[in-house]
């Protein structure tokens, strides 16, 4: 029977397909116990597959710990993480762009290999839990297929680049962001310069600074479009900020500058790259992320740095190539623009219509949001949406990081049938960006993190809610909750006005859910300030302390003052007040409820925690290039049994090239892919240097790489080629100790871009 | 499908309709499936519990196994237990079919019989749902269908001891291979359960 590989290899684009071969490549090494775990996790990390909770083969039932015996035994995808057991799949969305056909595959995929639910998350990614990683090669062939990629979607890579989902129909913007978060997407997805980071790296594009859309202010690096008019000519570029991000300690991003040409976006990203690659901290994870670099040096010297780096970046043209194609981009409606007719509508539709739909700058088109509960959808519902777009309004969609699907350029007048068909397939509730639309992470559920069920404690919240939505005030309706299982602030609960985070107590000598109440951060002005951290309750009190709340401040607080005013008004004591009366845990043997969590009746337990994936290992590049070696080294060998001794021979010389060229940019980063270059750059810096050389063997092994470079009439035959891959295996592994003295003695220069190539220098 | 013109699926999901039960909250199956954790009351690794009750028409509540998955599911907007399984099975097509049916009809007596439903959820042992999560193998169409009609027939014929029953295909070429078998007559679950392990 055919397999997805050989079915979609004429509609996958050629490089994904090859990244995918080398991935099922590197798992095959991984299973003959080729590649340590450290490195495999990594590995598989930055092709998006992820740990899941009770990957590490253990689990509390609620009153014992139990060993999960998986069929694989003791093989391993990582430390302390079973092959077999079930992970997650994240899938990038650069700036949450979806067409229907892409939609189509996303729902396939999710029921055949998850549970038939994707996952929209508070990054416009799609999320498939319960994955077995054997599917993994063949799920991401698929989405391949439709120009979908896994890459860099977790592990200390660039994360998705998001950016305001109504960007091009938004009446706030400067312009249209989308193609430049598209260029930027596409510019660091696996550029050279973004392989060595300490941890994860998350850009974001926003319209305009007021509103939250973008979120730039949270993350590492934010761009706000700016127009700015010189000698009367107007030129587009943005606000552009750097160093921001949650996690336990939220930081605000500091602007690096308030004007950046267009032009300069993707070279600055770039220059900004390699600071961060050279200078952030690679050892304590807990501070490796890209705040803490521009907190210790100070936004002056880090942007120093920076411009320093960018004069000498090398050009490269893919800089500024999308900017030719703006003028021709545009999205386009699928049906000409209406008004929506003045006749008899239903209270639901308006309902609807006043929480869920947004009137496009461009007259008579709006954009409609399909509300995902906890941002689930079902595979039926994502097909029966994928055709309610192609018949409404084309490839025009978008997630959110509120978890919603939109549905843009809609033609006003088809709002009504538009509703009807989104409420047949149970996507029609109100109350987008309501307090009903509570954001929530994974939690317990599935993070091996979590600490408290967050999806639980959304799940009761929202149905509690959408039961008195009708009768809230319209204050409280317009409020945002938003909840993460632990302090890593996944559900960005800082923004929220009503924020949530899972902690634990000790009560009698028992552990009790409880979460950390996070109140009046700012969703608006791109996550303009962070909430306060008041007080804990008790997981199952917190609907109670929302009601209350809510309450206070329909009731004290001043007209037009916002929630986030009130609460800096009233102030931390009192607030904390409010907390403390709903604080107090009952003995177990009263009401053993507080010592579960919500939708889990299990014993509630910290132990079901691991160590998690959330940036996977620092694993330096040099590590990788030598795994990338290792893997074409053993294609060769699959070459040569198969009998093909020329495409054998031929891989192995470039198994040793892709040896020496990782040696080469522990010092010279700029390295080409030329292997007169390579072999020159090798010789000068290792071998000349003695640096590769071998404390019995002298500089044997590099003549390896030197005499087959220098064998340019080559033949193929079965001796030669044999000899080529013993040679080769030696060579790789006289790189990997040489690797291993470098980092002994602390030998390799440090890296310095643009420093001179060894040749040039030595002249 | 193999040289032979014969559909070889693996990833094979039968689901038993809910005759009674829809005054059953999907949370209530939440503390049900965590003991049958604990108690290691099905055959199979069993590893968690996913709600999915706050979805329309989903999975419903969601038993994670590592050979497959249970579930008391509500996909087409019709409540049932379901289990379908996403490792190779081993025997024939037939075999593979009749023992991923013995799973789901173990996991349904299981459930009528849960103390905390008191009786409150019953199901119907004369309609089976069988699926395929493998669009590779078994795309949803007239092909398939015919490929995979002799193994089915000898199924059913086994769980029906020969009594007739209709088919009813899902037609929708997007949505997964999957047929509907219904008999007229009421069946007693381990009636069937008997018949399968004839
Ligand atoms: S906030 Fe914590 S529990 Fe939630 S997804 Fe992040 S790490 Fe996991």
């Amino acid at each position: 029977m055919m397999s997805w590989k050989e079915r979609l290899i004429d509609r996958m684009p050629a490089e994904l397909a090859r990244e995918i071969d080398i991935y099922e490549t590197q798992m095959a090494l991984k299973r003959q116990g080729k590649v340590e775990d450290k490195l495999f996790a990594e590995t598989r990390l930055r092709r998006g597959v992820y740990g899941q909770r009770y990957d590490n083969g253990q689990r509390h039932d609620g009153s014992t710990q139990r060993t999960l015996s998986f069929p694989c035994g003791d093989l391993t995808k990582g430390t302390e993480t079973v092959w077999d057991a079930p992970g997650m799949q994240r899938i990038k969305i650069p700036f949450g762009g979806l067409t229907p056909d892409q939609m189509d595959v996303l729902a396939d995929v999710a029921e055949e290999y998850s549970d038939g639910i994707s996952h929209v998350t508070t990054r416009q990614d799609i999320q498939l839990h319960y994955i077995r990683i054997d599917d993994t090669p063949d799920l991401m062939r698929r989405l391949a297929a439709v120009s979908i990629t896994t890459r860099e979607a977790c592990g200390n890579s660039v994360r998705n680049v998001t950016a305001c989902p109504l960007s091009g129909v938004c009446s706030d913007e400067a312009f249209d962001v989308t193609p430049y978060a598209k260029a930027c997407s596409r510019f660091l997805l696996g550029h050279p310069d973004v392989q060595d980071f300490g941890r994860k790296f998350k850009p974001a594009f926003s319209g305009c600074k007021h509103r939250a859309c973008g979120l730039t202010t949270m993350h590492d690096l934010g761009f706000i479009a700016r127009i700015r008019v010189e000698n009367g000519v107007e030129r587009r570029g943005f606000e552009m900020y750097v160093g921001g991000g949650l996690g336990a300690v939220p930081y605000q991003a500091k602007l690096f500058d308030e004007f950046v040409p267009e032009e300069e976006i993707l070279p600055l990203s770039q220059a900004i790259s390699r600071i961060y690659a050279r200078h952030g901290e690679k050892k304590n994870r807990n501070r490796a992320r890209i705040k803490f670099l521009v907190d210790k040096l100070g936004i002056d010297r880090f942007r120093e740095m920076v411009l320093e780096e960018r004069r000498g970046l090398p050009h490269n043209e893919a800089w500024t190539d999308y900017l030719k194609e703006l003028p021709a981009y545009g999205e386009k409606p699928l049906k000409p623009a209406t008004k929506l007719n003045s006749g008899a509508r239903s209270t639901a539709f308006e309902t609807w219509r006043a929480s869920n739909v947004y009137r496009q700058k461009q007259p008579g088109y709006a954009v409609a949001t399909a509300t995902l509960p906890l941002g689930d959808i079902t595979s039926w519902q994502m097909r029966q949406l994928a055709d309610i777009a192609r018949r409404y309004v084309g490839e025009n969609v978008r997630t959110t990081v509120e978890q919603n699907i939109l549905l843009r350029w809609v033609s006003e007048a088809d709002l009504p049938a538009l509703h009807g068909e989104l409420e047949r397939i149970g996507l029609g509730e109100a109350g987008a960006g309501t307090i009903m639309d509570i954001t929530a992470c994974p939690g317990t559920d599935t993070c091996k993190l979590g600490i408290a069920s967050s999806r639980g404690l959304a799940a009761e919240l929202g149905e509690r809610l959408a039961a008195k939505y009708q009768q809230l005030d319209e204050a409280v309706k317009g409020l945002h909750i938003k909840i993460s299982g632990c302090f890593n602030s996944c559900g960005q609960q800082h923004l929220a006005d009503l924020g949530f985070y899972g902690v634990s107590r000790n009560v009698g000598g028992m552990t009790v859910p409880h979460f950390r109440v996070v109140l009046g951060g700012q969703w608006e002005e791109n996550a303009g300030s962070y909430g306060v951290a008041i007080g804990v309750v008790p997981s199952k009190r917190v609907p109670d302390f929302v009601d209350r709340i809510t309450e206070k401040y329909l009731t004290e607080r001043e007209k037009g003052e916002r929630f986030r005013e009130f609460i800096e008004r009233v102030g931390k004591r009192e607030l904390k007040a409010l907390v403390d009366e709903l604080a107090t845990v009952p003995p177990y043997e009263l009401d053993r409820s507080y010592y579960s969590d919500w939708r889990d009746p299990r014993e509630f337990t910290l132990s079901d925690i691991a160590k998690g994936e959330c940036a996977g290992e620092v694993v330096s590049r040099i590590d990788f290039d030598l795994q990338g070696a290792e893997r074409q080294y053993f294609e060769a060998q699959l070459q040569f049994e198969a009998g093909n001794h020329q495409k054998a021979g031929e891989t192995a010389y470039s198994a040793m090239l892709a040896a020496a060229k990782g040696l080469i940019r522990t010092q010279y980063q700029d390295i080409t892919d030329d292997a007169d270059t390579i072999v020159r750059e090798f010789r000068a810096r290792f071998y000349d240097t003695e640096l590769f050389h071998d404390k019995y063997a002298g500089g044997k092994f590099a003549h390896y790489l030197f005499g087959r470079h220098e064998d340019k009439e080559r033949t193929f035959d079965t001796d030669k080629t044999r000899r080529l891959l013993e040679e080769t295996q030696l060579f790789i592994e006289a790189a990997h100790a040489c690797n291993a003295r470098m980092i002994g003695q602390n030998a390799a220069a440090p890296m310095i871009a643009n420093q001179e190539p060894a040749s040039v220098a030595r002249v | 499908m193999t040289a032979d013109g014969a559909v070889d699926l693996h990833k094979i999901g039968v689901k038993f309709f809910a005759e009674q039960g829809n005054a059953v909250e999907l949370v209530e199956f939440i503390p049900i499936f965590h003991r049958w954790i604990q108690t290691d009351a099905l055959d199979d690794l069993l590893i968690d519990v996913a709600d999915y009750s706050h979805v329309h028409a989903g999975p419903g509540t969601l038993l994670v196994a590592d050979a497959g998955h249970y579930g008391f599911d509500e996909t087409g907007r019709r409540r049932g237990m379901v289990y379908y399984s996403k490792h190779v099975l081993t025997g024939t097509l037939p075999e593979r079919l009749a023992a991923v049916c013995r799973k789901v009809l173990l996991a349904c007596q299981l459930l009528e019989q849960a103390p905390e439903l008191q009786g409150r959820l019953k199901f119907d042992g004369n309609e089976v749902q069988i699926f395929s999560n493998d669009r590779l193998c078994a795309p949803n169409n007239e092909e398939t269908f015919r490929a995979f009609e002799p193994a089915l027939k000898e199924f059913l014929t086994k769980l029906y001891a020969g009594s007739g029953y209709s088919l009813n295909r899902e037609t929708n070429s997007k949505e997964r291979f999957c047929v509907t078998a219904k008999t007229s007559e009421p069946v007693r679950l381990d009636t069937l359960l008997g018949r399968l392990a004839a």
